[in-house]
Formats: C-alpha cells, sequence, structure tokens
C-alpha cells in the first residue's frame, strides 16, 4: 500500500513537472528561439505603383550589437511584384527574416497610386493577422520612395518626422486629418464608400508659404533637382521592375543603400538637402479611386467635422484688420434630413471665439479685453466658417464624393429614401448651415 | 453533492461569455453584418428558456440525468444516450480548439510558430478532463471573479472607440442572414447540456432556479454588449476581424505610447478561456465513461485527448473546412442536444429519491 502510495506520488509529481515544463514553453516560445541580431522590424512603408505592379519601400529597423545603448539602424529596403505580398516577400528574401507588419506605425501612398483602386493597394494591410488596423495612412507628393528617402532636421527617422505632422495633437487643431487603416476601412465600406486621408508634402526647412487669409501653411516646395537627389538616393535599394530579384535587385539594407541613417548609423547614407513636412492638404477617394485633393480651407472644414478638436484657429478679417482667433469648445456636426422629397443637410457648428492676434501695434492694457470678441469680428468668423464649409459642399458635389457620409446617415436614419436619393444624393441636397460663434466670455 | 450553486452560476456567466471571445463575432458580423446582435439574442433567448426550464426541473427532481435516464429508458438505454452526448459535446469542442489554436499562433507569437506550441494544451486538458464535477466548481470559483475583471477592463479600453450608430438601422440586413447567423453560430451554444449534465450534482434551493437563469443572461448580456462594442468599432470591417477580443482594445489612446498592455489582460484572461474550452471535453470525458461504465476517467481522458491531438496535427491545414462544415451543419445536433433533449427531460420520471431524501 505504501509502496503504490509513493509510486503514485512520483508519478503524479513528475506529471506536474512536465506540465510546468512544457507550459512555459508554450507560453513563452521557446520551441521557437531567436537571435534578436538576426530579426528586423518594418517601422514605415512607402507604396508606388509605377506600373501595374507595386513597388513596396521599407523602412527597417535592424538591431545592432553595441554597447553604448543605441543600436538600432534604420534602413530601407525595395520589393516589387504585382501585390504588396509579393513586395514583402522580396524584402523577406533581402533581410533573410519575414517582414511581419505588426509594428509598421506609417505607410504612405504615392502619388503613382492615383489611378489605382486605393483599396486594391492597401488591401493586402487588411489580411487576417498581417498588421494591425492602427498603422496611419496618408498620401504623399510625388514618390513615397523618395519621400521615406528625404532627411528631416525633425527626426533621424523619417518616418517618425512625418507621424509627427500626423499626431493626434494637429488633429486637434485641426490642421491635418491623421487617418488610420481601420478609418479609411470604415469609410470605404459604409454606404457612402468615400474616405480620405492626409496628404503629405515636403517643404524647405525654415520657410512658410505666402499667403493671406488662412491660406499661408507651409513653405516653399523643394526645388525638383533636390527631389530628384532624393530619389536617386532612394533607388539605389530598388528592386529589378517587374518580378522579384530582378537584375537590378540590390538590397538598400547592407548599409549602402538608400535612406537614411539611424541612431548609431554611420554610413551617411542620406545627404542632401533637409526638408520639413506639412500635412494640410487631405487626398480624398470615392469608391476607391483618387478624386482630388482639397486645399487648406476645405481640409480645415473636414477637418472640424470629423476630429475632436481641442483648440482651433481661424482667420478672418474685420473692421479692415486681419484678425486670428483660437475656437474652443468646438461642437459641429452633420445632419441629414429629408423634407418635402429634399433631402437638406445642416452643418452645424458651434465655438466659443478669443482673440489670439491682430494686426496691430499690441496695446497691453487692451490685451485684458481678448476674450470679449466684439460682434463685427464673430460675424466675419462666422462668415469665414461658412466659406470653409462651402468650398468643401462644392468639392464634394463636384467630385460625386461623399465624403461626409451623407449617404450612410441616409441609410441610417432616413432608411426609407435610401433607395430614392443613394444614387443622386449630392446633386440633390440643399445645404443650410447652422454656424454660432460666440466670444469666449 | 459534488458542485454547488454558485459554482454553477458562475460557469453560465463566465464560460458562457468567455467561451465567445474569439471567432463568434466575427462569423455573425460576416453572416449578419449590422444586425450581428439580433441572431445572437435569437440564440440566447432560447439558450435562456432552455436554462430556465431545466432549472425548474432540477427543483422537481433531485435525480441526475444519468439517474432520470436510467430511471425511465434501463440502463442500456441511459448509456446509449450519454454516448450520444459524449459525442455531441466532443464535436462542440473540436472547432473551438482549432479556433484557439489559431488565436495562440496569431496573438501570443511574434513570429510563425510551429503547430507543435499548441501540443501541450492537450497535457493540460488531458488533466483536467479526468478531475470530478468538484473541481470544474472550484475552477468556476476562479475564473469568475478574473473573467469579471478582465472584461471590464476590456471593455473600459475599447468603448471610447465604439461608435453604436453603426448598428443603424438595425433589421434591415435579410431575414435569411438572420437565419443564417442563428445556425453558423449554434456550435457555441452547449450550455443547457451544461446545465443537464451539473443536474442532481447540486443541491437546490428555493430561488436557485432565478439565479441560474439571470447568471447566464448576464453572460449573455455581456456577449451582446461586447458584439456591440465590436461593431461598433470595425463597422464595415468586423467580419475580417478575427479574435475579437484581441482587436477590442487596440484603439486605446494609452496602447500608442507604452505598447500593447493589453496583452496582460488576454494573458491572464487566458485562463478562463481555457478552462471554458476544457468543460466540453471535460463533459464529454465524463459522458463518455458513463456511456462505457467505467470509472477510470484518466484512461478514457487520455484516449480522447491523444485523438484530439492527433486530429489537430492532422487537420490544422484544413481549418476552412472544418470551420465550414460545423458553421454550416451543427445546428442540426444543436437542436437535438440543446433543445429537444433538454425539453424531454421533463418526460422522464423524475420522482424524488426517497431513500436519499430520507
Amino acid at each position: 500500500m505504501k509502496k503504490r502510495l509513493d509510486k503514485g506520488k512520483i508519478s503524479s509529481v513528475l506529471y506536474w513537472l512536465l506540465f510546468i515544463a512544457l507550459m512555459g514553453l508554450f507560453f513563452t516560445n521557446d520551441f521557437g528561439l531567436m537571435d534578436i541580431h538576426k530579426t528586423s522590424i518594418i517601422t514605415a512603408v512607402g507604396i508606388d505603383c509605377p506600373e501595374e505592379e507595386v513597388v513596396v519601400t521599407a523602412e527597417v529597423a535592424v538591431p545592432q550589437p553595441s554597447q553604448s545603448g543605441e543600436n538600432i539602424k534604420y534602413t530601407l529596403v525595395q520589393g516589387s511584384g504585382l501585390t504588396i505580398a509579393d513586395a514583402l516577400d522580396e524584402i523577406n528574401s533581402k533581410l533573410g527574416l519575414y517582414p511581419k507588419l505588426q509594428f509598421c506605425q506609417l505607410i504612405l501612398v504615392g502619388e503613382t497610386c492615383r489611378d489605382k483602386d486605393v483599396f486594391r493597394v492597401l488591401g493586402c494591410f487588411y489580411r487576417k493577422n498581417y498588421s494591425e488596423l492602427t498603422t496611419l495612412v496618408a498620401m504623399c507628393e510625388g514618390n513615397a520612395s523618395d519621400m521615406l528617402a528625404m532627411k528631416s532636421e525633425v527626426s533621424d527617422r523619417t518616418s517618425e518626422a512625418i507621424r509627427n505632422v500626423l499626431s493626434d495633437e494637429i488633429n486637434k487643431s485641426g490642421n491635418a486629418i491623421a487617418q488610420n487603416l481601420k478609418d479609411i476601412a470604415l469609410l470605404e465600406y459604409s454606404k457612402s464608400r468615400a474616405c480620405f486621408m492626409s496628404y503629405v508634402q515636403p517643404v524647405m526647412p525654415g520657410t512658410s508659404q505666402d499667403g493671406g487669409n488662412g491660406g499661408n501653411k507651409g513653405g516653399e516646395p523643394i526645388p525638383q533637382d533636390e527631389q530628384q537627389g532624393g530619389e536617386q538616393q532612394g533607388q539605389q535599394g530598388q528592386s529589378g521592375q517587374g518580378g522579384q530579384g530582378g537584375e537590378q535587385g540590390q538590397s538598400g539594407g547592407s548599409g549602402g543603400g538608400g535612406g537614411q541613417q539611424g541612431q548609431s548609423g554611420q554610413s551617411g547614407q542620406s545627404g542632401g538637402q533637409t526638408v520639413e513636412f506639412v500635412t494640410h492638404k487631405t487626398a480624398f477617394f470615392s469608391e476607391g479611386h483618387f478624386k482630388g485633393v482639397l486645399d487648406d480651407t476645405q481640409s480645415f472644414a473636414l477637418a472640424v467635422l470629423v476630429n475632436k478638436i481641442r483648440v482651433a484657429v481661424l482667420q478672418c478679417d474685420a473692421e479692415d484688420l486681419h484678425y486670428t482667433l483660437g475656437l474652443k469648445y468646438v461642437k459641429s456636426g452633420v445632419d441629414l434630413k429629408v423634407n418635402n422629397g429634399v433631402p437638406e443637410v445642416t452643418i452645424s457648428f458651434k465655438a466659443k471665439a478669443l482673440i489670439q492676434g491682430v494686426r496691430v501695434v499690441v496695446d497691453p492694457e487692451k490685451i485684458m479685453k481678448d476674450d470679449e470678441v466684439s460682434n463685427v469680428i464673430l460675424q466675419s468668423a462666422n462668415k469665414e466658417m461658412e466659406r470653409c464649409f462651402n468650398g468643401l459642399i462644392e468639392q464634394c458635389v463636384k467630385t460625386d464624393s461623399d465624403l461626409l457620409g451623407l449617404k450612410e446617415m441616409l441609410y441610417k436614419f432616413n432608411n426609407k429614401y435610401y433607395d430614392a436619393f443613394s444614387n443622386d444624393l449630392l446633386s440633390r441636397i440643399r445645404v443650410k448651415y447652422n454656424i454660432d460663434i460666440q466670444s469666449v466670455s | 453533492m459534488k458542485i454547488n450553486t454558485r459554482q454553477v452560476c458562475f460557469i453560465l456567466f463566465a464560460y458562457t461569455a468567455a467561451s465567445r471571445l474569439l471567432m463568434y463575432p466575427s462569423v455573425l458580423s460576416a453572416a449578419c453584418r449590422r444586425d450581428l446582435l439580433f441572431p445572437a439574442l435569437v440564440n440566447f433567448v432560447i439558450s435562456t428558456l432552455v436554462i430556465l426550464s431545466l432549472a425548474i426541473l432540477s427543483s422537481r427532481t433531485d435525480k441526475t440525468f444519468y439517474g432520470l435516464l436510467r430511471d425511465s429508458m434501463g440502463k442500456v438505454g441511459a448509456r446509449v444516450v450519454f454516448g450520444f452526448f459524449a459525442v455531441y459535446f466532443l464535436l462542440a469542442a473540436f472547432m473551438p480548439i482549432f479556433e484557439h489554436e489559431q488565436y495562440i499562433h496569431a496573438i501570443f507569437y511574434d513570429t510563425t510558430s510551429t503547430r507543435v506550441v499548441f501540443l501541450p494544451f492537450f497535457i493540460f486538458t488531458a488533466y483536467a478532463a479526468c478531475k470530478s464535477f468538484t473541481n470544474i466548481g472550484r475552477c468556476a470559483d476562479i475564473c469568475a471573479p478574473i473573467f469579471a475583471v478582465c472584461m471590464t477592463l476590456i471593455f473600459l479600453m475599447g468603448v471610447g472607440e465604439a461608435k453604436f450608430v453603426t448598428l443603424l438601422p438595425m433589421l434591415k440586413e435579410p431575414p435569411a442572414d438572420i437565419i443564417k447567423g442563428v445556425g453558423d453560430t449554434a456550435l457555441w451554444f452547449t450550455e443547457p447540456c451544461w446545465l443537464l449534465m451539473f443536474m442532481g450534482h447540486f443541491k437546490y434551493r428555493k430561488g436557485d432556479a432565478a439565479k441560474i437563469t439571470l447568471s447566464y443572461a448576464a453572460g449573455a448580456l455581456t456577449v451582446l454588449f461586447f458584439l456591440a462594442i465590436f461593431q461598433g468599432i470595425y463597422g464595415g470591417i468586423a467580419s475580417s476581424r478575427t479574435f475579437a477580443i484581441a482587436r477590442t482594445s487596440l484603439f486605446f489612446s494609452a496602447i500608442e505610447s507604452i505598447g500593447r498592455i493589453d496583452l496582460l489582460i488576454l494573458f491572464v484572461l487566458e485562463v478562463v478561456l481555457l478552462f471554458s474550452l476544457v468543460l466540453n471535453i471535460q463533459l464529454g470525458v465524463h459522458t463518455a465513461a458513463k456511456c462505457i461504465g467505467t470509472d477510470r476517467l484518466a484512461v478514457v481522458s487520455l484516449v480522447i485527448n491523444a485523438l484530439f491531438a492527433l486530429t489537430v496535427l492532422i487537420f490544422d491545414k484544413y481549418y476552412g473546412a472544418i470551420y465550414e462544415l460545423f458553421t454550416g451543419w451543427f445546428w442540426i445536433p444543436s437542436i437535438i442536444f440543446v433543445l429537444a433533449i433538454p425539453l424531454l427531460a421533463w418526460t422522464l420520471k423524475r420522482r424524488k429519491n426517497e431513500k436519499k431524501a430520507g
């Protein structure tokens, strides 16, 4: 009996030891031990569609053995193919590790993709477990590979510099509309089938674009020859066209390729003109196809409708003076009702304004009264906002792009009219503005 | 008594919800899009009514289900019915095992993991499945509070991103799609069978029927709220977002700055998911042992789990076909085992066991 008990006890202990060991392996993936120095992580991708194929430029973080602690090198690697997966497979062959996009934080769509269905181009990112949908998406001026190869003064990583101008804080000021993969897919796969994303432009550092009322965001554009320099840098890593591993298919990932150096990189790949990035314009798409780019004021109008605004800045003229107003406590929205068979859109905008700047010599005694904005200025601000909204609506109607999600609203809240109006809703709408900007005190 | 009412309530609350956090939401969304709440509601209302009827039946007899069958149909008849239940429980566990395997590989591993990493799961199930109902109850005591805390955190992290207007307009999808959603997700509804097996193993006290039914309803409401959040976050692309529990908290603002802290919650929640998954295997082993008339649960468990492990290794690459098969046809055994048999249990001889009562 005692012997049997002892045997049972031993087998029970053995069982538990085996169980604990296997569970340990199960949860820690020690069956698949990996050498960290053989891994690489894609932090951003640029997508260009020169012809029928897709060229993917990946900004890759490659861990480097280092004593100093600064041990990550960022480099650009290119791949191409008929799908993004093809291109990533080529990148894999150059890096030696299957590149998962779990840590990719930015997708730049080049202007060459204008003629393609954007969701055919981006489709790969929505496939199961390929990447998280939190990744920011933006369209860029020129080639995405060129833009990722540019050198920014803001950050060693170009993608980080671009992400800075797509930050949550910029969203809250209405100066950009940062969209991630989920946001654009939600818009595209709604009844409205229209989506938008920031349009990134490089500008000369330390410059500002000339202009007057709110149209002076940005800076001087980069000269063509400077961009070419960046392009040449970027192209060093480009693969042969039309398939994997073509004759010119050399990796840009081994130090000699295009791109910027990382925190401890010493190879000095970038060179050339440094740039700043601006995102005050918005590229928009309808049914997956590129329709155009919203200008500053149209983008601002769209931003205040879709973003949660903390403080937005509005310029207006009143009493022959130029005023810069800060708008706080912004509440805005779009409503759609059908009255007497006519779809009526109401754009409402409420905010509290305070004076942030006036084009006069400052009078210290009057600064205290900046929170009291006169009715004349407020009326001018109301008109300016209406002008912004009007420009946006006109663009939507002109391009038949339902950026305000009116069809989705019709389907949700006025479903009985959906079949009747869905085909030509934008051409039928009557727009009402309910703009109420008040003084903050 | 092997299990008490509190533990039954915990099982019906926590395991009901935990078993529906992976593929269930995306399967529903694929079938019914914006109306995904309605097939879930239909299934839950039916199951709740069956559970209420079984809870009331438990108040009328202290016999186990096996006892009821034996007294009504004889030992052979009872064994045959339990044999069918064994097959049902094991089939009901089949698809969720694959579902869980995919979840582990996709969410917990950054690299492409091998199939071998999932095999230790079967050592765990082999051990757990041969344990008595007392152990099931004790596990539920541990799992229910863990589940409540984890789900509260997941809800808090996800609710801010959800736009509930995405669910509008309601009931505009074709009725055929709603019916398809009801049928496709029938395999996740095994709870009435759990209660059928627990009958006679817990001491019924006044008001227990209400407690049991409300616990199940609480689990159902948790699932419905989770579905609403999931659809509210992903809208038209919800059907492509498998493993919903790992996707719901992704857009929580703190995650961008400090990383995937939600994974810590998911790791903890994994404990509950494992026990909810094991329960069907456990009941399968118990019913199989009853069917063949043996007390050697360990041997039965080892054989069944070895077969499961082998099946996973062989059929892993045919996951798509298994998914189609189970979502397409499992509503048929569900009608028999979840609906018909529990209701027919009222026709069995349920006279109080006077000997025991005395």
